[in-house]
């Protein structure tokens, strides 16, 4: 018994030191989000990445794991993300196929869309007192995560809270988007597809794909849209505001 | 789908030094996107291999950042005291660029119908 305990010890040292933890942990919270999400209908309450990023966080609490040594291990995942970023390169594309005519009216609404996104976040943090920290990291916010994460490395702001706030936005976009569409009487599927991705990206699009096919098209339309156009014109935006 | 991850690779490769030598104000994979997309719309088509990574990327996006936003619990403190001003920012913000988005869209396209 008393040799049992530095024995279990020296394995949990030998564990937590390799990555093999880090990316254990990482891709079981996040099955058991998928799981959640996929038992409540899609709930945009029981969003996967949520739930995953609380569960870490409480192991990471309990095993008393710093956070830097669990990225050591997480970093393999997080690697991919530029490469997801560049294979957005065919829904895209894809989306392209389907506008024919409306590449007009839609950019339009994409640009208006996305200077009301920055504009409103960025001015009423500023008017209530938010640090400067927390007001770089909302610049990107509406744009998709990993394109988000790689505005904010330019913005030199953190691409943690940039990807914390571009999952809420996902969340809250997905939540109240239906609402405030029927308020407004719109009737047309692809308008509030395209509404939907441009607020709200992959997190609205997953929302307006489960509603109506064609909406769905247009919010990941949208949201690839938004991606590119967001990664050119925040970083000019931000020095122009400031 | 390993010949799609290989392509999809090198035009990140490319995309970096893209960045890094002609327009250090873009992200590397952001270039890698836009080089990819411009191909494909010069070609006319994408390959299955290419079609199939995508997809798997695409359905599981919110896994790859889940170690960059666990970070959050670094910041929780600043949060903390900030939670108000962060919270309706964040709340007027997507309701207002919904808004936008769809009037806009309502107004320049003009019917409001699902005819194309």
């Amino acid at each position: 018994m008393i040799r049992e305990q530095p024995q279990i010890a020296d394995i949990w040292v030998y564990l937590s030191g390799s990555p093999l933890f880090a990316l254990v942990v990482t891709l079981a919270a996040y099955q058991l989000g998928n799981l959640l999400y996929q038992r409540t209908n899609k709930n945009p309450f029981a969003n996967p990445v949520a739930i995953a990023v609380v569960l870490i966080a409480l192991v990471l609490y309990l095993t008393d794991m710093p956070y830097q040594k669990y990225f050591e291990g997480a970093q393999f995942v997080h690697f991919l993300l530029g490469t997801a970023t560049v294979a957005l390169a065919v829904p895209i594309y894809k989306g392209f196929s389907i506008l024919k005519t409306r590449l007009i009216p839609v950019t339009v609404a994409l640009v208006c869309g996305g200077v009301v996104s920055v504009a409103s976040a960025v001015g009423i943090a500023t008017f209530m007192g938010a640090d400067a920290a927390i007001i770089g990291a909302l610049y990107p916010k509406s744009v998709t995560a990993p394109i988000a994460m790689g505005i904010a490395e330019r913005l030199t702001v953190s691409p943690t809270l940039t990807a914390v706030f571009a999952v809420v936005t996902g969340i809250l976009g997905a939540i109240l988007g239906s609402f405030i569409l029927n308020l407004l009487g719109m009737k047309a599927w692809w308008q509030r597809g395209f509404a939907m991705g441009v607020a709200a990206h992959g997190i609205g699009t997953s929302r307006a794909f489960s509603v109506h096919p064609e909406a769905g098209l247009y919010a990941s339309l949208a949201m690839g849209m938004h991606g590119i156009l967001g990664a050119i014109l925040i970083p000019l935006l931000s020095l122009y505001i400031r | 789908m390993i010949s799609g991850l290989v392509q999809i690779l090198l035009w990140q490769g490319l995309g970096e030094l893209v960045s890094h030598f002609l327009i250090p104000i873009l992200p590397g994979p952001v270039l890698g996107l836009i080089l990819l997309l411009v191909f494909l719309i010069l070609k006319g088509h994408a390959n299955s291999s290419l079609l199939a990574i995508s997809d798997a990327f695409s359905q599981h996006l919110g896994l790859l950042f889940i170690p960059a936003a666990v970070g959050v619990i670094l910041f929780l403190p600043q949060l903390k005291a900030h939670a108000l001003a962060v919270i309706t920012a964040l709340v007027v913000s997507v309701v207002l660029t919904i808004t936008t988005t769809a009037v806009i869209l309502r107004l320049i396209a003009g019917k409001n119908s699902n005819d194309p």
